[in-house]
């Protein structure tokens, strides 16, 4: 692949993942917004934005609870987009190829964190000498030097050498296995529903899942549509619940 | 929130620190949350290092009170951040009181700290990461899909909503103090919001699932010459959108009863898909 567009992705692979910023990365890697990136760069905006919506798509839910990352959506996006725009892959292809990396970026942001625990005994130091520019450079600047380096250079290797392989493989790969990763972008958005289920499930507010669920399956609205209601009944139980107890004080 | 408690926003110019101040330390937390993030301490270093601008303003000459109070704020911590910004502003303003002189002891300030960020874990997590974060995705997704650019732009609304929100709640938590916010806590407020955080967060994730997890199976059946059934539509008849609700359920079931290993979990998923897809069991739709 073309030598500035691999730098490009290491860039951006970095960027998405730095965290300066409280959510701002779900924003710079979001495979959304490489897509549309990617898209531009070379030319085919329309494919770009497809790709990666599809790819975001089944990294919908998915959240960090406790700082644990369950997949890297962003490594998923920056390898599986740029090699299926230069290769002209099909969508379902491009799901193929994003997936397995984006269970091996979990392990990148293992290496950060394991990395971090070592600024923070550095920042006691400081702490202890009143120096706050050393707690700045422990808080930020230390973790983000050593971040490009865990992200920048495998991006960059493997978009730069990746695209021939990936052709490679990808037309000797039989039928039966590209429609297994394409059910297999079709299940792994229950992943991240089902991780929010754990964390706010409680055993009686269940019904309201089945609500939305089948609002949509069997009345068939939308995704805003479904944020307009929800927002509704969520405020009717609570303007309720607040009557309930001034009446009963 | 802030409208019944009215009095201390009007006494917000005696306070030690400006809307100035504030805004540096929610600056500073914005931006070094998650980037020192460690298995041991998690937020803690981003929570000293936010502080540690208006400490220095709270304890203007007095070395040994701001050596103590850094050391304090390095320790264990963990929240979400965009309302757990409350946190830091409640700290400071316990903070302040510490620095005048008054009476508050190194365990009741770590105590308030540690007894509140789980709760407040609770409603972030609950009402940022898992509502809003997926809806504003999905609007992405939706624009994205059908070509328009504006799609691949639309996920920086989240952190807009985050600045917004985050300092809301961090400047109301100064303001407020421990008291006031303890106060909110006990009336059981917190705990309807909670609730129906969950309401709508629960609700989204049932019409998401629905629309978003695709799969269903392209088995037929021959009987004789007769039309082939078609299992999908049976399926559809007994219940729709079965399937999806099956696998999101058997995650969730997974999750609970063999502990929560996503890598493990996330190969056996490909695995079963491949296979599945392989002999024509499940396909996506």
């Amino acid at each position: 692949m073309n030598l500035l567009v691999s730098i490009l992705c290491g860039f951006l692979y970095f960027i998405g993942t730095s965290r300066i910023g409280y959510g701002l990365s779900t924003a710079t890697g979001s495979p959304l917004f490489y897509g549309l990136i990617l898209g531009l760069v070379y030319g085919k905006l329309t494919e770009g934005l497809i790709i990666g919506a599809t790819i975001q798509l089944i990294y919908i839910g998915i959240i960090n609870t406790g700082g644990n990352m369950p997949a890297d959506q962003s490594l998923a996006g920056i390898i599986a987009i740029p090699i299926a725009l230069q290769t002209d892959l099909s969508t379902e292809l491009a799901v193929g190829l994003a997936v397995p990396f984006g269970v091996l970026g979990v392990f990148l942001d293992q290496i950060r964190r394991i990395s971090n625990s070592y600024w923070i005994s550095q920042a006691e130091k400081h702490a202890e000498n009143l120096n706050q520019r050393g707690i700045f450079n422990c808080a930020i600047t230390y973790p983000t030097i050593l971040l490009f380096f865990i992200t920048f250079i495998p991006v960059f290797i493997i978009t730069l050498v990746g695209a021939d392989t990936v052709t490679f493989i990808m037309d000797a790969m039989p039928q039966g296995i590209i429609d297994g990763f394409s059910v297999a972008g079709g299940i792994l958005p229950a992943l991240g529903f089902a991780i929010i289920l754990l964390i706010i499930g409680k055993r009686e507010l269940m019904p309201y899942f089945f609500i939305g669920f089948f609002a949509v399956a069997y009345l068939g609205i939308n995704t805003m549509a479904a944020a307009v209601f929800g927002t509704c009944v969520a405020a009717i139980v609570l303007f309720n619940s607040i009557n309930q107890k001034k009446e009963l004080s | 929130m802030t409208s019944k408690p009215a009095d201390p926003i009007k006494e917000a110019e005696k306070r030690a620190l400006s809307n100035k101040d504030l805004f540096k330390t929610f600056a500073r937390w914005y931006s070094a949350v998650e980037v020192s993030n460690s298995y041991e301490r998690l937020q803690a270093l981003s929570f000293c290092f936010a502080l540690s601008g208006s400490l220095r303003k709270l304890y203007k000459g007095d070395d040994e009170g701001y050596r103590e109070a850094l050391k304090r704020h390095i320790q264990f911590y963990n929240s979400e951040g965009t309302f757990g910004s409350m946190i830091h502003g409640v700290t400071l303003s316990m903070e302040e009181e510490k620095a005048k002189g008054n009476e508050i002891t190194e365990e009741v300030v770590t105590g308030f700290k540690t007894g509140l960020m789980g709760p407040i874990a609770g409603i972030g997590d609950t009402l940022i990461w898992g509502t809003l974060k997926p809806i504003i995705l999905a609007l992405a997704c939706s624009l994205a899909l059908n070509g328009v650019f504006v799609g691949g732009l639309i996920p920086f609304l989240f952190p807009m909503a985050i600045v917004l929100i985050g300092f809301g709640m961090l400047k109301s938590g100064y303001l407020l103090g421990k008291e006031s916010v303890m106060k909110l806590m006990q009336t059981g407020l917190i705990n309807n919001i909670i609730t129906s955080a969950s309401i709508l967060g629960l609700f989204m994730m049932g019409a998401l699932s629905s629309t978003y997890i695709k799969i269903s199976t392209p088995i037929q059946f021959s009987v004789m010459d007769s039309d082939p059934i078609v299992l999908q539509d049976i399926l559809d008849q007994i219940l729709a959108g079965v399937l999806p609700l099956c696998a999101v359920f058997s995650i969730y079931f997974y999750f609970k009863y063999k502990g929560q290993n996503y890598n493990k979990l996330i190969i056996m998923l490909i695995v079963i898909s491949l296979v599945t897809g392989f002999f024509g069991i499940l396909s996506s739709s």
